[in-house]
């Protein structure tokens, strides 16, 4: 008996051919692909119809917005202990504004975070057990302390402000204090970039040497930019608004170069942060308008001595503007590039590099 | 072939033992998953792909038959339809439970990994954890979800329902090493025929993964299936990424430490 298996071609159509019928499919596609061993079909099958093989994760805005306001929050924090330690007698201000920024930064955190768990109300089961090897555990201890931290020293902020008449957090000494919001602010700007990069989506993964540098550097630099707007509204010292931009100038340079430095290296797996609508979003907001523009509207503070220092309140607020956009849209192309490559099933499947 | 036993030994490593080349795509697993689990339909849409609509593993499929058509235009009669059902793999070293803050996903005593829903709150870490995309969040529950191997059913001296569904034993549920011998036997023997099958999921290729106890034996390439080749272990990325935010961090403190006090 003879049986027609010309499919495509025979009385049946197209319709036996699926989507790959001989019409749209050459000749020797077919020889390259039954060479393959992928059965003449005349593509590659390299994926099983193209569907994600890891899933992305479900964070939304909320963890965006925790991300930027958390390096905000840690910046604050860390430039207020610093300025208390070994800052002069003008950060004053800075050191009263990032205490206080702290803390309230570090209520929000504790917000977004507790509101984008599947089960809000067991947001304390994260406090059962402390796991090294889980960067969602370091975390949570990491936030903690640093809230625990802020809180005494804005304690210690109420009774220099004459708000309370006794100093509640005086029992710990002021160096442990300062050096307890350091280490805080330190670990938790540190781990969320590890936070994404140990997971099994591969732009995430294999950003692994630059992504958790960009979070700090991007912290370090929205912070200063954060607080030096407030010194300049809330009319602080001109000189403690040219340290901010001076250490303003240096994280963003080193953000950028980190950003440039992880484009040249990576090869295929760059693809979601630096090509199509997302690069051009990068490029335009986080390097030209975050990082560039406001470096050159800075500059002369970079060589500006001290006692000499001038404050130009719109050059001071467009700067810092600038780099708060900045920072935030490096946040959400890096998680967008997350989620572009987590639905990529060809860059999962791809060997890691 | 037969059923395993189930063995009087009740704390030997327990798992699965997935043959693509025995499976006919009844979806028999798919249901009796879904019935013994309480798990809720996944509605009625049509993916046009094949013969499957359930398209891939989420919180509430825990088995999923995946249709790999390969129509030979050159050899019709060498053309293939393949069916693998899909599960969660628990592996050795599980991306899911290094991942998870609260301690919710541990190994059992059968050494599988399973979600105490007691526990999970939902966080979702787990989920982009996994090298293979199983673990997902339930919007119903908020809890994250996966196969339990069974869990309950094991206590009770009884094989996952999966297993016990599959008509064809394409399925075989049994104490690891035992699923191990069976499995390298047909290996053996397909390839003697010429068949030119693979087992995946043990061996040198599931790198820092280690071995998983849910296995499976595939006629093609695992990229066919949506299987990785060299599946990735997150918690190996870890050493690298604190590094770049200590150095980072560091270098920032030094620059922060002279700017703020600078005095001249």
């Amino acid at each position: 008996m003879q049986i027609d298996f010309t499919y495509g071609e025979g009385k049946h159509g197209a319709a036996y051919g699926g989507a790959a019928g001989p019409s749209s499919v050459s000749p020797d596609a077919v020889a390259a692909s039954m060479a393959k061993g992928d059965g003449g079909f005349g593509r590659e099958q390299t994926s099983y119809f193209e569907h994600p093989v890891v899933r992305k994760a479900h964070w939304g805005w909320e963890i965006v917005w925790y991300f930027y306001l958390g390096g905000l929050m840690n910046g604050s924090g860390l430039l207020s202990s610093l300025a208390d330690t070994i800052g002069s007698s003008e950060d004053a201000a800075l050191i009263r504004n990032g205490r206080y920024v702290g803390l309230v930064l570090a209520g929000a955190s504790g917000a977004l975070l507790i509101k984008d768990l599947g089960r809000p109300d067991r947001f304390y089961y994260m406090l059962r057990i402390f796991k090294l090897k889980s960067p969602m555990s370091v975390g949570v201890y990491a936030l903690a302390l640093f809230s625990g931290a802020i809180g005494l020293a804005v304690l210690d902020q109420l009774h220099r402000d004459r708000v309370l008449p006794v100093n509640l957090g005086g029992f710990v000494p002021k160096l442990v204090q300062n050096l307890l919001v350091a280490l805080g602010a330190g670990v938790t700007a540190s781990y969320t970039g590890v936070l994404i990069c140990a997971t099994a989506i591969p732009f995430w993964y294999n950003g692994r040497k630059h992504i958790p540098a960009i979070f700090v550097c991007s912290a370090a630099a929205t912070s200063c930019a954060f607080n030096s707007a407030l010194l300049s509204l809330t009319g602080g010292s001109a000189e403690t608004i040219q340290k901010l931009e001076k250490i303003e100038i240096l994280a963003s340079l080193a953000e950028a170069a980190l950003l440039l430095d992880f484009q040249m290296r990576s090869k295929e797996h760059g693809a979601p942060l630096f090509t199509g609508a997302t690069g051009k979003k990068l490029k335009t907001f986080t390097l030209g308008l975050g990082i560039i523009a406001p470096v050159l509207i800075n500059l002369p503070a970079l060589f500006g001595k001290r006692g000499t220092a001038k404050h130009h309140r719109l050059k001071t607020l467009l700067a810092a503007g600038l780099t708060l956009v900045g920072g935030y849209m490096m946040r959400q192309t890096i998680m967008d590039a997350g989620k572009t490559s987590a639905d990529d099933a060809r860059a999962t499947l791809r060997a890691p590099e | 072939m037969t059923e395993i036993d189930l063995i009087a030994d009740p704390h030997a490593k327990m798992g699965f033992f997935t043959d693509v080349t025995l499976c006919i795509g009844c979806k028999a697993c798919e249901v009796a998953c879904k019935h013994w689990n309480e798990l809720p339909a996944d509605g009625y849409a049509m993916s046009g792909n094949s013969y499957d609509n359930t398209n891939r593993l989420s919180s509430e499929t825990w088995r999923h038959v995946a249709f790999v058509e390969q129509m030979d235009r050159v050899n019709p009669l060498d053309s293939r339809w393949m069916m693998m059902s899909d599960v969660c793999k628990h592996c050795t070293n599980a991306g899911c439970l290094e991942a998870c803050p609260t301690g919710a996903i541990v190994r059992n005593e059968f050494d599988d990994v399973y979600v105490q829903p007691d526990i999970c709150n939902g966080c979702g870490y787990c989920v982009p954890s996994c090298p293979f995309g199983v673990v997902a969040v339930s919007h119903d529950t908020g809890l994250a979800q996966k196969c339990t191997l069974c869990y309950d059913r094991q206590k009770d001296g009884m094989e996952p329902a999966c297993a016990k569904a599959c008509p064809t034993d394409s399925i075989l549920f049994g104490p690891i090493e035992q699923l191990k011998a069976t499995a390298t036997a047909r290996l053996e023997k397909l390839n003697a025929q010429g068949k030119n099958v693979r087992i995946y999921g043990l061996g040198e290729d599931m790198g820092a993964v280690g071995d998983l106890n849910a296995f499976f034996m595939i006629p093609d390439r695992p990229e066919v299936f949506n299987l990785p080749p060299r599946p990735v272990l997150p918690s190996t990325f870890q050493r690298t990424a604190y590094t770049s935010a200590f150095i980072a961090s560091m270098a920032l403190g030094v620059i922060a430490w002279n700017v703020m006090a600078a005095k001249d």
